[in-house]
């Protein structure tokens, strides 16, 4: 019995090694641990040992079930793991091919730089206002400190639709509207479209304004400067620093030009900026206490600072559009390259 | 303003290059457009001796002449007459001549030619900016020039035009001497005063005109001085050089004088033949209603009584500030004349210049602003210059009839409130000193408070603000340490919900594909009648501009469509093969016309798109993917609307209110836009669509048992809204239904002439089992008889 033993189990780890698919190990699993198999058919006649061998014999059958079972799981282990190895490798794909996908549209590149913008602003507590496009002479000049027929109008041609009411030449008028209604503390940024005679390569008769307005006790041309670096840091880069220069708007004073650094060539000179390392980026200065006393705020108590700034020319810098014609044409060739 | 730097040595010495002067004034406020070199308006034109000429061996007109350019001999070849000897101007192999044409070496009837001897047109210069020279001529240069040299220095043209940009709060500085100030402050060097230096005769100018200003509100300062024994004869080089450079033509002696002083002293100067003023008399008021005045251009104005002008005895002799009478001017005959040197009131000027369409350089400047300082600096400037060049003999005395003002204007401030304006520590030294230089005087007064006396020419100067920014300007805004609302309260900030709203909008749309664009606010109004807008709409009503740019953008829009239209077929012509886009912008609407007060502005949305298989279903798929992500329904009902195609057209509503429309344009619409493609769009208004009924987003339960899904196809005739349908379904109470949809519609031979064969799917499930086969049937039977008799359905076989 013991040899008989020995036997089958020599015979089964032998055919367990022969074996190379899952599907053979299988069979060698039913030729020697099926119901009618080789070893079950020995575990069977264990009833006919005597009784004094039976316990004996019942572990050595039981070591071999064990052997041949451990060996078998092993086998089989080993061989799926080949099979899987094999049937990956068949799937292989060529991961050069593009991918599929579901085409997403693209804001157009005026509304990616305001939104970018907006967002800087509003997280220095900025809110957000928009205000009417066709506009009274009173807040698109007068309470701007730009009377009838005073040259500061020369600064801006204007399209007119009544004596009294043009197409907004910037987005200022809002500031007049906004001090009219609200109390300080006031911090708004006014995103919208302006209207200018002007048609050429750098002039579209319609533009983009962001305007940015801040009124409180004691604001001073460093809380500008701050602001304004902030801005420029978080929408070019962290080196990006800028630069005050002295100009004039008749409801700013003082008023400054602001610089930035060229973001094209960081300050080094570039085609961008001309060889300067520098670009204009938007005018912006203190509010005019004549300005406020207009619009109803106390200038003795409040200051204020505004700026102004032009969408496309930031979005001209930004992504190197040559020519603001482009971004009225809107052919898809244009704004698919903002997605 | 053009301002050479010759002239501005006048005043200052400028010991740094033209572009270090620039930099340094852009420092201090002054924008500098352009820096021209004279000498470099040309390039590659050096003077040459002739040193033989010979005949051209085929060409009877031109000759052969070998020229010494300095470095070398070269042969040119020219149909210039020319002897041997002659000093000229040779233009180089790479020559670039005013202009931009350029000169390469060459073959002339097969001779080589390796330059071209060139005229004044050539170096772009004008016969009377410079000396010997003859207009149609070439350059010709005395015995001896050093040759090779640039001709234009040789011809002594080698000055350097700064073009300063002038803000419009310093009307001062659209002159040379007020600018030299600013430079004098920004080199930090002394600023020399104007020469005023002349000798007078005994008459005195009182004896030759009687000044009487009747209407001092426009014209607070009348000076006038006299010169007899006028002698009228081309100016010297200097002038008309120095004139050239700022862009003006030199006409005579007197006529430059005018003109140089309004471009050195900014004082705009009117020089009148005596002779023509009758009874000797100069009478400034207000013009009578309708009269008329025939100016120097030869122009016949009609005057209204709101503009001033300038009279002798008996009529108009002038416009003030804007233009002379056509006989009151100078001529070859003219013998006496009396100089007028006045302040007009700026934006009285300015009205009477535009009402009349009449500019001149006087114009220019008084509707900038001049000071009261300036008559005189410019009478005395003028007489000088008569003096100088022997014009004439200046009568002794100076009429000056002017209203009072304050000729010591003073700001009080403290440092603490330039403090609080700049954000910086300000040195009270440093602030005096800056300030002084720029002639401001500041004295200490009770307290902490200063005084600062104000020039008459900075009448900018009005407030503590214009005192922080004169300062800073000069000690340079880098002083100033960046600061983040230092003092401020803290504010909430953020968007407004409408804005938040459109956002979600735009951004629904660009997830689905769609491009966003921009387009013109005002249109043509053609699109009234391309779009068969009706009449008596409201949008066929739109605002007009008064002064478009063109037809084409004329009125402001009151409907996104046309622009859409425009946009689409502008990129079927530009060779896109597809698009979809969108644009939220706004549309303008006027009570009334012609409007006097604020539109109704309304943001409204528009969809288009053509092509890559796009089609009535894909448009109303977005539609219904911008309503789903602001949690609106949306109901479709046939549209009528004229510009879209009639069998696929749907108006929209949400929650029983119009919101808009969609379909495919009308081919003759699309037609009219010259669109060679099926367009697809569709126009929300946003103000309507966010007053809408719209749900919120609250979460049902679902199950989790399988859900078992049947499918149903029945006959409907063919004009059975499919849609209805599917409501009734949903509308009918039926037990665990949880999705119902249309998944096929067929017409066909199979089902019969007019009819239609809809296909349902449905989906049942039970939040607390799994369903009996027994309990959907029940519930597929209720739905069959919903269809049955809401839409004569018949189960299709």
């Amino acid at each position: 019995m013991k040899s008989r033993i020995d036997e089958v189990k020599g015979e089964a780890l032998a055919a367990v090694s022969a074996a190379e698919t899952s599907q053979a190990l299988n069979e060698v699993r039913v030729r020697f641990l099926g119901k009618s198999g080789e070893f079950t058919s020995l575990m069977k006649l264990l009833g006919t040992v005597s009784k004094e061998e039976r316990p004996e014999v019942g572990k050595i059958l039981n070591e071999a079930r064990v052997a041949i079972e451990t060996a078998l799981s092993a086998a089989t282990s080993a061989v799926e793991a080949k099979e899987q190895a094999a049937r990956l490798a068949a799937e292989a794909v060529d991961v050069t091919l593009p991918g599929t996908r579901r085409e997403t549209g693209a804001f157009h590149p005026v509304t990616k730089i305001r939104e970018e913008i907006l967002k800087v602003f509003l997280g220095m507590g900025f809110s957000v206002a928009e205000g009417p496009e066709i506009e009274t002479d009173l807040f698109n000049f007068q309470l701007l400190n730009v009377p009838k027929d005073h040259p500061a109008r020369d600064m801006q041609d204007t399209f007119y639709i009544g004596d009294n009411l043009v197409l907004r030449t910037h987005t200022s008028p809002m500031q007049a509207h906004i001090m009219k209604t609200e109390k300080p503390p006031i911090r708004v940024v006014i995103p919208g479209r302006v209207y200018r005679p002007d048609d050429d390569a750098s002039h579209s008769p319609i533009f983009h304004q962001i305007e940015g307005l801040a009124v409180d006790k004691k604001i001073t041309v460093g809380d500008l400067q701050g602001c304004l670096q902030t801005f420029a840091e978080q929408l070019f880069d962290k080196d990006t620093k800028i630069r005050l220069r002295p100009s004039y708007f008749p409801f700013t004073e003082p008023s400054v030009e602001a610089d930035a650094t060229c973001a094209i060539c960081h300050g080094k000179g570039c085609r961008v900026c001309k060889g300067t390392g520098w670009v204009e980026l938007l005018g912006a200065g203190i509010v005019n206490p004549a300005v406020l006393d207009m619009c109803g705020i106390d200038s003795k108590e409040y200051s204020g600072f505004a700026f102004g700034l032009g969408l496309e020319r930031i979005a001209m810098i930004k992504y190197g559009i040559p020519n603001i014609k482009l971004f009225y044409e809107n052919d898809v060739r244009f704004l698919g390259q903002f997605r | 303003m053009l301002a050479p730097v010759s002239w501005l040595k006048d005043f200052v010495d400028i010991n740094v290059s033209p572009e270090t002067l620039a930099k340094k004034l852009v420092a201090i406020g002054f924008e500098v457009e352009d820096i021209h070199y004279q000498s470099r308006q040309a390039k590659k034109v050096v003077t040459g001796k002739i040193l033989s000429v010979e005949k051209h061996p085929s060409a009877d007109r031109l000759r052969v002449a070998q020229v010494d350019v300095g470095n070398g001999v070269i042969q040119v070849v020219t149909n210039v007459a020319l002897e041997g000897g002659e000093y000229v101007a040779v233009a180089l192999d790479g020559a670039v001549l005013y202009g931009g044409a350029t000169i390469k070496r060459g073959e002339l009837r097969g001779v080589p030619s390796e330059g071209m001897l060139c005229g004044l047109e050539e170096v772009g210069v004008e016969a009377d900016a410079v000396e010997g020279q003859t207009k149609g001529d070439i350059l010709r240069f005395p015995e001896g020039t050093a040759l090779g040299q640039n001709a234009l220095v040789a011809l002594g043209c080698d000055d350097v035009v700064l073009d300063v940009a002038v803000t419009a709060n310093r009307p001062d500085c659209n002159s040379i001497y007020r600018l030299a100030k600013e430079v004098a402050v920004a080199l930090g060097k002394d600023c020399r005063e104007p020469e005023i230096d002349y000798e007078v005769s005994d008459d005195s100018v009182n004896d030759m005109v009687a000044v009487e200003v009747r209407d001092a509100d426009l014209c607070p300062r009348y000076m006038a001085g006299g010169v007899r024994n006028v002698r009228i004869f081309p100016s010297p080089l200097k002038i008309r050089a120095r004139l050239r450079a700022v862009g003006i033509r030199p006409i005579n002696n007197i006529v430059d004088i005018t003109n140089y002083v309004l471009t050195e002293i900014g004082q705009p100067m009117h020089a009148f033949d005596r002779s023509y003023l009758e009874s000797g008399r100069i009478i400034v008021r207000r013009a009578d209603e309708g009269e008329h005045i025939v100016t120097l251009d030869g122009k016949d104005n009609v005057l209204s009584s709101e503009m001033l002008t300038i009279r002798d005895g008996a009529k108009p002799v002038a416009v003030a500030g804007v233009m002379g009478g056509e006989n009151s001017g100078i001529n070859d005959a003219t013998t006496e004349i009396i100089f007028e040197s006045a302040r007009f009131a700026r934006d009285s000027v300015r009205r009477t210049s535009r009402a009349l369409n009449l500019r001149s350089d006087s114009s220019a400047r008084y509707e900038k602003g001049v000071d009261f300082s300036a008559q005189e600096y410019g009478l005395k400037r003028a007489l000088t210059l008569v003096y100088r060049t022997g014009s004439g003999d200046i009568a002794a005395d100076l009429i000056d009839v002017a209203v009072d003002h304050d000729k010591d204007r003073k700001i009080v401030f403290t440092v603490r409130e330039i403090e609080d304006i700049l954000g910086c520590k300000v040195p009270v030294g440093k602030m005096k000193a800056i300030l002084s230089r720029l002639g401001i005087a500041v004295e200490k007064g009770e307290g902490k408070t200063y005084a600062a006396h104000i020039p008459d020419a900075r009448e900018d100067i009005v407030l503590v603000n214009d005192i922080a920014e004169e300062f800073i300007r000069v000690y340079g805004y880098g002083h100033i340490e960046p600061t983040l609302f230092a003092y401020s309260s803290l504010t909430k900030g953020g968007k407004p919900e409408f804005i938040r709203f459109r956002d979600a909008v735009k951004e629904t749309l660009v997830d689905l594909g769609f491009d966003e664009t921009i387009t013109y606010s005002f249109i043509s109004p053609s699109f009234v009648s391309k779009l068969k807008i009706p009449a008596d709409s409201p949008v066929a009503r739109p605002v007009p501009i008064l002064n478009p740019l063109g037809e084409n953008m004329s009125v402001m829009r009151t409907t996104l469509l046309p622009s859409m239209i425009e946009t689409l077929s502008y990129n079927i012509a530009h060779f896109n093969k597809s698009a979809r886009l969108f644009e939220a912008a706004k549309v303008y609407f006027a009570d009334k016309q012609p409007l006097d007060d604020y539109a109704d502005e309304k943001d409204h949305l528009v969809i288009g798109a053509y092509g890559d298989g796009f089609d009535f279903f894909a448009l109303k798929g977005a539609v219904e993917g911008v309503l789903a992500a602001l949690q609106a329904e949306g109901e479709f009902r046939r549209s009528e609307l004229p510009f879209l195609h009639p069998g696929r057209a749907a108006d929209i509503f949400v929650g029983g209110v119009k919101v808009g429309y969609l379909g495919e344009i009308h081919p003759d619409t699309a037609a009219a836009y010259d669109a060679e493609e099926r367009l697809y769009c569709a126009e929300i208004d946003l103000v309507a669509l966010h007053g809408a009924e719209r749900g919120a987003i609250s979460f049902v339960p679902f199950s989790k048992y399988p859900p078992a899904e049947r499918d149903l196809a029945v006959v409907v005739a063919d004009g059975v809204p499919a849609g209805d349908m599917l409501a009734a379904v949903k509308a009918g109470k039926i037990s665990n239904l949880v999705s119902a949809e249309i998944f096929d519609v067929y017409r066909g031979a199979q089902v019969g002439e007019g009819k239609k064969s809809v296909a349902l799917g449905f989906a049942f499930a039970s939040p607390v089992r799994t369903l009996t086969d027994e309990e959907i049937a029940a519930e597929m039977k209720k739905i069959l008889g919903i269809l049955r008799r809401g839409f004569a359905a018949e189960i299709r076989r």
